[in-house]
């Protein structure tokens, strides 16, 4: 597929922490974390992408990746 | 004290208030046309005697066409009441409405070209409504696209 992948799911199955506890500690509802997992998100804010890296301890390029059609 | 959902109530009763007003016109002008109610020396009624059957059917066309455009116009008031203001189903009820004017413009305008200049200009104003409908459909649809692109930002 084409375009930017989020792959929060991977990050968070390394780091072995769920969801819900993810949403809690970045401050998100578990229903925008479940859009972001989902690639549904048309647009992540610096602020989220932050959370999200220090939450799971990770850089942004491991959460985002981008792919090119062949 | 005035608010949006007064406004929005009175928008709500109005159209109600035109669609049985619409059908009453649909069942009371041909037959008001028929009896000759309007006058016998009048410069419309003149020119309009020789098109009576093309007038009354053009009539009812137009008729059948406000009524769609009227309760697609209380659908969308409705939407809007329930909090649903920008949403791919209330740019498809502009669409209908916005096309039921030009419906109505060709119709009047058929009307308009075989008896009266009368026809003509409710013909144009049909037209110059459906014009501002479609900008005000394209306005909507961009504040959807505006909307679900901010919805799907996390």
């Amino acid at each position: 597929m084409k375009g930017i992948a989020v792959n929060i799911d991977i990050v968070m199955a390394k780091r072995k922490i769920s969801a819900g506890e993810l949403a809690d500690r970045i401050g998100i509802t578990p229903a925008n974390l479940s859009i972001l997992k989902n690639n549904k998100a048309k647009a992540i804010r610096f602020s989220t992408l932050e959370a999200l890296c220090e939450a799971l301890d990770c850089q942004p390029g491991d959460i985002l990746e981008y792919t090119k059609d062949d | 004290m005035w608010n949006t959902d007064k406004s929005l109530t009175l928008s709500l009763v109005c159209t109600k208030i035109a669609i049985v007003l619409v059908f009453a016109a649909a069942i009371a002008f041909p037959i008001a046309l028929r009896k000759g109610l309007f006058g016998e020396d009048g410069y419309v009624t003149a020119q309009m005697n020789d098109h009576i059957p093309l007038i009354i059917a053009i009539f009812i066309i137009c008729c059948l066409l406000a009524l769609i455009a009227l309760f697609s116009l209380n659908r969308l008031l409705a939407n809007i009441k329930n909090g649903n203001v920008f949403t791919e189903k209330n740019v498809r009820l502009l669409r209908t409405i916005s096309w039921m004017c030009f419906a109505v413009a060709i119709a009047t305008l058929v009307a308009g070209f075989a008896t009266s200049f009368f026809f003509l200009v409710i013909g144009a104003l049909a037209c110059f409504f459906g014009l501002i409908l479609r900008v005000v459909k394209n306005v909507i649809a961009a504040a959807v696209q505006l909307k679900d692109e901010n919805d799907y930002t996390i």
